[in-house]
């Protein structure tokens, strides 16, 4: 039978230092949301918008077993003249465990600022490698584009934590889809007003 | 007799190492272990007996049908419920959540005219009120919550004190002449408080209220009277109290029973059917027992029942006390608070705690690198952690078959949690 626990080297190397340094301070979080509290299933989060060209949504992600949850707030540059959009700005609000907090943090890092493309390509790959039961991935052009990310390999042994890695890269994929088809939406009913 | 650490050879899986570590398992209030006479029985009830019941006629047939009512009236006999003919005031239920929602679809449909006159004593109406308390499980909230939203009843709430304990005190104020029924916890499945009910039923039965009663963490460790307690309902799982899943209990008293109709239709509850008028069912406890049942699962059940009252549950409370007295020690740590009575006076060893700084998931595994398998989450009790202020939360909870060396172990593991994650 599987092993789906660890010892004590495989708790070094689930907690990583990239893991515990990212948790406990991680980047993009903003607001000041206290662990739980009334606001915890997110109604009460409200994040400006800073950029009014751009194209902005927000995906609320909840992990019911543990209740990690955030919510990814996402401001996308639509791409002009057949140029590639750009995700203009990624912040989050939420609460966690270690592994959901780190992950979110280094997935901003990594798609902060990059194109739709490329933050999309990026989460399918870290898909792979959550999936990959400790395997890893093989492509090394997907584990440079990963960096830190990569130390998650760790985390994808343990089938009850591997949620908790993937909240905030699917909050980012949901609310970046959600940004762009309400772009599209609103696009076309402006065309469809000056015809 | 009093319980001590020989009671673990009836539990072999214990007897396991973990990561490297002997097993210690403080998961009970999710789901106990089961002694070698429960899964004998299961075995031998599969290798000589299986068959369904109260249908067929053969050997078998009737071997499996006498078992499992055999089973049935000792497991009344364990709660305090045995009736004239054995065990007919209680309903076999897929679980104890299966049971709570029985029961509240069978008020909905009373109070859809549904099982006539006899049944309009648990129909609600527009500004009729449910009484829960913000300790209870989903399993007993939603289902209530649910039955208020397809009626107009109005939900109403117990409050807890700052150890999470129901205000039982407040009874005259929270119940009132509109409530029809009170569904409360006997006992936390996180604060692991022991709710003073008989304030809490007198108010209920002054004012005509039916009281329900979630004793699914209570009858594993206490002794308990369902008559003495006087409730109308109650609901439990069989596999907390060392018998297999895939088996609960709703008990009504007799006379309620009778009225209440039915919530799940089909095969074995029905009398007469026919194409162009309604059937009649059968009396209770069938009426509620639609379809082919758990047979196995509720043989075991009743080996279950039997065990525990071999042991006497005044012994098993006893021995759990101290075992909780052990876990209670968790407290004293540096940046640990429990969240629930800290004193182990009118509780039982269900013990949940924050450790400051560090997420019940990170928490959980790393005790469980220590091969000590705790609970870590909300444990179905989202509104007892707000009351905390929590969205989750660390739980270790005893069994018989847990020592001293266990809570121990857990001590020793949790004192390492905060400087492993940097917080301390």
């Amino acid at each position: 039978m599987a092993d789906f626990g660890m010892d004590d080297e495989d708790l070094e190397q689930m907690y990583q230092e990239v893991i515990l340094d990212a948790a406990r301070d991680p980047h993009g979080r903003v607001g000041d949301q206290a662990d739980g509290g009334e606001d915890s299933d997110g109604d009460g989060v409200t994040i400006r918008v800073e950029h009014e060209a751009c194209l902005a949504a927000e995906s609320h992600q909840f992990n019911p077993t543990c209740g990690d949850q955030a919510t990814i707030h996402v401001e996308v540059a639509p791409g002009e003249q057949g140029g590639p959009d750009l995700i203009q700005r990624i912040v989050w609000q939420g609460s966690g465990c270690s592994i959901s907090q780190a992950s979110l943090s280094i997935m901003v890092d990594l798609v902060q600022g990059q194109t739709v493309d490329h933050a999309m390509d990026l989460a399918a790959d870290f898909r792979k490698l959550m999936e990959s039961r400790g395997a890893g991935i093989e492509d090394e052009k997907a584990q440079d584009a990963l960096g830190d990310a990569m130390v998650f390999q760790g985390v994808s042994k343990y089938p009850m934590r591997i949620k908790c890695a993937l909240l905030g890269w699917e909050g980012m994929k949901a609310s970046v889809a959600q940004a762009l088809s309400a772009g599209r939406v609103g696009d076309k009913a402006v065309k469809e007003e000056q015809a | 007799m009093v319980i001590d650490d020989s009671i673990r050879q009836q539990f072999p899986i214990l007897d396991q190492q973990v990561h490297g570590h002997p097993m210690v398992y403080l998961d009970s209030a999710a789901t106990a272990q089961k002694p070698l006479a429960v899964i004998d029985a299961v075995r031998d009830f599969y290798l000589k007996d299986n068959a369904g019941v109260h249908r067929g006629a053969h050997e078998l047939a009737a071997r499996s049908t006498m078992a499992f009512e055999h089973a049935r009236s000792r497991v009344a006999a364990l709660v305090g419920a045995e009736g004239q003919e054995g065990g007919e005031e209680i309903v076999v239920t897929a679980g104890a959540t299966a049971a709570l929602n029985l029961l509240a679809t069978a008020f909905g449909n009373a109070s859809l005219g549904r099982g006539g006159k006899a049944a309009q004593r648990f129909a609600l109406k527009p500004g009729d009120e449910v009484v829960v308390s913000k300790a209870e499980h989903h399993s007993v909230l939603l289902p209530f919550q649910e039955l208020c939203y397809r009626t107009g009843a109005v939900l109403k709430s117990f409050d807890l004190d700052p150890d999470g304990r129901v205000l039982a005190d407040t009874a005259d104020q929270v119940i009132t002449e509109r409530t029809k029924v009170v569904a409360v916890t006997h006992v936390s499945n996180v604060t692991g408080a022991i709710t003073d009910i008989k304030p809490i039923v007198r108010r209920a039965h002054q004012v005509g209220a039916l009281v329900v009663l979630d004793v699914c963490q209570s009858v594993p460790h206490l002794p308990i009277d369902l008559h003495a307690m006087d409730v109308d309902f109650a609901a439990w799982s069989a596999h907390k109290m060392y018998g297999p899943t895939g088996v609960g209990f709703l008990y009504g008293r007799r006379e309620l029973l009778e009225a209440l109709p039915p919530a799940s239709f089909g095969g074995s509850m029905v009398e007469l059917a026919y194409l162009d008028r309604p059937a009649s069912y059968m009396d209770p406890p069938a009426r509620f027992e639609a379809g082919t049942q758990p047979v196995a699962q509720m043989i075991g059940a009743g080996v279950a029942a039997d065990w525990l009252m071999d042991l006497g549950m005044e012994n098993v409370a006893e021995h759990e006390k101290a075992i909780a007295i052990g876990l209670l020690r968790v407290g004293e740590l540096d940046g640990v608070r429990i969240l629930g009575p800290t004193t182990p006076e009118d509780r039982i060893g269900t013990v949940a705690f924050d450790v400051q700084g560090v997420h019940p998931h990170d928490v959980g595994q790393y005790v469980d690198s220590r091969g000590i398998a705790i609970r870590v989450g909300h444990h179905c009790a989202q509104p007892v952690h707000r009351h905390f202020g929590l969205m989750a939360s660390n739980r270790a909870s005893t069994g018989v078959y847990n020592t001293v060396a266990d809570t121990d172990a857990l001590l020793d593991a949790v004192s390492g949690v905060r400087r492993f994650f940097r917080v301390a």
